[in-house]
């Protein structure tokens, strides 16, 4: 298939998921693994970094840093480049290029170590930008919730070339 | 009187730069931790089929250095509300990224300061990622 039909189809297949809500569970949260996330950003805080601290903090970047949660995922989740099938809709199967193209964070609560975190996603917008045949710029909005509500907020935004 | 001297802020003041200069190793931990198994983080051949230089620093990881770069600028006590970037080129494995910004705005009756971020890659120093934050300092 050449590559603008490609686009069209992921551009199609896009448009028609926008909208649909989805849950995920991303595990419960353990200090060690937060911890150990922290140290491979390159944090040095103690309070992010040693968990056995009395004021050890689950560092705000963790939950919305992870595509999965324990006990991860099965080998029929995987495209070939390595990224997970459904992670970006309406590319399922199709041979595209996808990269990140930002995201906006917000905090509305604070998660603790123990907390089952649930994520909810859905795709917002799609938008064909550049000339000629160009890319997509989807745009998706999540909300990562433990038991005590929303959690933290995300508007990610994937580019498919 | 307590002894305690209200932090003065002002708009254009300066966020102090943090840095990270990912290696491979990194980009594979991160990744692990984050099971982000992407080739486009690890692998050079599949990295240039995609046209990229070389393996890139993941969004992610971007985004705890915007995060890292408010959390510092909110000082102890404070918080990081809000994190936002847009990623602007590629970030390759090697190069230094530093995060630097200003002060945007403060306002008055909620105590928060919105900052400007910028995160420069490599020797070059190019935009790789342009960024805002939104902190109630401490």
């Amino acid at each position: 298939m050449i590559r603008s039909a490609v686009l069209e189809l992921v551009e199609d297949r896009a448009r028609a998921s926008v909208g649909r809500w989805e849950r995920r569970s991303l595990g419960v949260v353990r200090a060690e693994d937060a911890a150990e996330f922290a140290r491979a950003a390159g944090e040095r805080a103690p309070r992010l970094v040693d968990p056995t601290r009395a004021d050890f903090t689950v560092h705000p970047m963790y939950v919305v840093s992870l595509l999965r949660g324990a006990p991860g995922a099965d080998a029929a989740e995987f495209r070939p480049d390595g990224m997970y099938r459904d992670e970006v809709p309406g590319t399922d199967g199709l041979d595209v290029r996808l990269m990140a193209g930002g995201q906006d964070v917000r905090w509305v609560g604070e998660v603790r170590s123990g907390d089952p975190i649930e994520l909810r996603r859905a795709l917002t917008a799609v938008e064909r930008k550049g000339v000629g045949e160009g890319f997509l710029l989807l745009t998706m909005e999540k909300v990562y919730g433990a038991a005590r509500g929303a959690m933290v907020e995300v508007t990610e935004r994937f580019i498919v070339r | 009187m307590t002894g305690h001297r209200e932090r003065q802020i002002v708009v254009g003041q300066a966020v102090l730069p943090v840095e990270l200069t990912p290696e491979a190793i990194s980009l594979l931990w991160f990744g692990a931790v984050t099971r982000n198994a992407h080739l486009i983080h690890y692998d050079t051949e599949f990295a240039r089929s995609e046209g990229l230089a070389g393996p890139v620093v993941m969004a992610q990881l971007h985004g705890c250095l915007f995060h890292r770069a408010a959390a510092e600028f909110a000082g102890a006590g404070g918080r990081v509300r809000e994190v936002g970037w847009r990623n602007r080129a590629p970030a390759h494995v090697g190069d230094r990224l530093v995060v630097t910004g200003t002060v945007q705005s403060v306002d008055a009756s909620s105590g928060a300061v919105t900052l400007d971020l910028v995160e420069r890659c490599g020797a070059d120093g190019v935009v790789c990622c342009r960024g805002r934050a939104v902190v109630i300092p401490g």
